[in-house]
């Protein structure tokens, strides 16, 4: 997908516009936009293009669905601090998880294990770590963390995965990721998870971070 | 003595009214359900095709820009780019996860659901016609150009699945999506100007 030098066709650009990229090759891209300012302007130029699409298509708003959104709206009365829309999910609800002074003035949303099933094979456990927004699959002592939806990143930004052992404190795995247009990713997490509790992400520098600097993201127990 | 007017909340901007919702008023939070819900529906509809399912994605996105309130992310754009685009993830997540076929007629020719004709208040009038905009630029597109495109935005298809769909190269898919997308920013940027 990429020239001999590392530059982007336009054809990713338009394939990335229109969140057709696979996911891999759309984390490569949102890598290599960072440093390409020429890959920036058409992109915006594209994503003109991408939010004027919906306006095509105009449908009447079915009755009631105003009802049941204001419901939902007088069931979860605000909260003071602003969280990432796109975690702002009502299991995020849970104990806020600080691991410092430092990072108690971090905006918080931290994702709990809810639930751990059977899934796949019945040597591999799905563990839910948010309502829709990580699964943590565990098969033969190995882990790949999927997640849905999580915020894209900024420019200089990137998510860092970190591993923990009891209450030891996190040590750095080495994965640094991004996500695709729709926030989706898949990532293997290093190594065996004999001993470890719970793996988690946070919002890191780019070139990652040998402690958390941001409360995390997502932790998944085990 | 000062005396305080009631606000006509239908009077401000997106960005005041978010400012509103995030100290709990609720009927900012109407108004701008109120501005931005068609489109939302549209969106999710034409994608997913399936008005329980539009529904339920509609209302999953609105429930979280209340929650997120003034915290929704304004350097990434407008309120409405916002709404759309929570939308159109929510509806990408669900096609990929029922494996969205490819072949799925893509084209709203048929569907009833349309804004009825009796709608008519400015605003309508305003959607209607940013409608026919991009329908018309749409549909000036060379049909190979314009089948990529809709089957990546509102199928939510990747390129590769819209090449194995279609039998061509990967490379022909994205350079088809190249260059619809050019031209249709360009009918758009000429539409936009003619309509000044």
């Amino acid at each position: 997908m990429s020239a001999a030098n590392g530059h982007h066709s336009g054809d990713d650009v338009a394939a990335y516009a229109l969140g057709a990229l696979e996911p891999d090759e759309a984390e490569a891209f949102r890598q290599h936009l960072a440093d390409c300012p020429e890959c920036r302007e058409e992109l915006a130029g594209f994503e003109q293009v991408t939010e004027a699409l919906p306006a095509g298509a105009v449908y009447a708003v079915p009755k009631g669905l105003k009802r049941r959104v204001m419901q939902d709206v007088r069931a979860n009365p605000k909260q003071s601090t602003a969280r990432p829309p796109e975690l702002a999910g009502p299991l995020l609800r849970g104990p806020l998880l600080v691991w410092s002074g430092a990072l108690a003035a971090v905006l918080v949303a931290v994702v709990v294990a809810v639930a751990l099933t059977s899934g796949g094979s019945s040597a591999t456990k799905v563990i839910q770590a948010s309502a829709g927004n990580a699964e943590l699959r565990v098969s033969e002592g190995r882990g790949d963390l999927v997640v849905h939806r999580l915020p894209q990143l900024r420019p200089g930004r990137i998510y860092e995965m970190w591993v923990q052992s009891g209450s030891a404190a996190p040590v750095p795995t080495g994965t640094l990721f991004g996500v695709n247009s729709s926030g989706a990713a898949s990532v293997g997490v290093p190594g065996s998870l004999n001993g470890v509790s719970a793996v988690m992400v946070t919002n890191e520098p780019a070139g990652g971070s040998p402690a958390p600097t941001t409360t995390p993201l997502i932790v998944a127990r085990l | 003595m000062r005396f305080r007017r009631p606000v006509d909340l239908r009077g401000l901007a997106d960005e005041e009214l978010m400012e509103l919702v995030d100290g709990g008023e609720m009927r900012a939070f109407e108004v701008v359900f109120d501005r931005h819900a068609s489109a939302a529906y549209s969106l999710a509809f034409r994608m997913c095709g399936r008005r329980a399912l539009a529904e339920d994605i509609v209302q999953e996105a609105f429930l979280s820009l209340w929650r997120s309130g003034a915290g929704y992310d304004r350097t990434r754009g407008s309120v409405r780019s916002w709404v759309l685009s929570a939308v159109h993830n929510r509806a990408i997540d669900q096609l990929r996860r029922a494996g969205a076929k490819a072949g799925r007629d893509v084209h709203d020719d048929g569907i009833a659901e349309r804004l009825p004709a009796r709608e008519s208040t400015d605003a309508e009038v305003e959607r209607r016609d940013e409608a026919d905009r991009v329908r018309g630029a749409l549909g000036e597109l060379p049909p190979d150009q314009r089948r990529v495109i809709e089957l990546a935005y509102f199928g939510g298809l990747t390129h590769s699945q819209i090449a194995e769909a279609l039998d061509l190269p990967p490379g022909t898919v994205k350079g088809r999506m190249r260059l619809g997308l050019t031209k249709l920013r360009s009918s758009l940027g000429e539409a936009e100007r003619v309509a000044l």
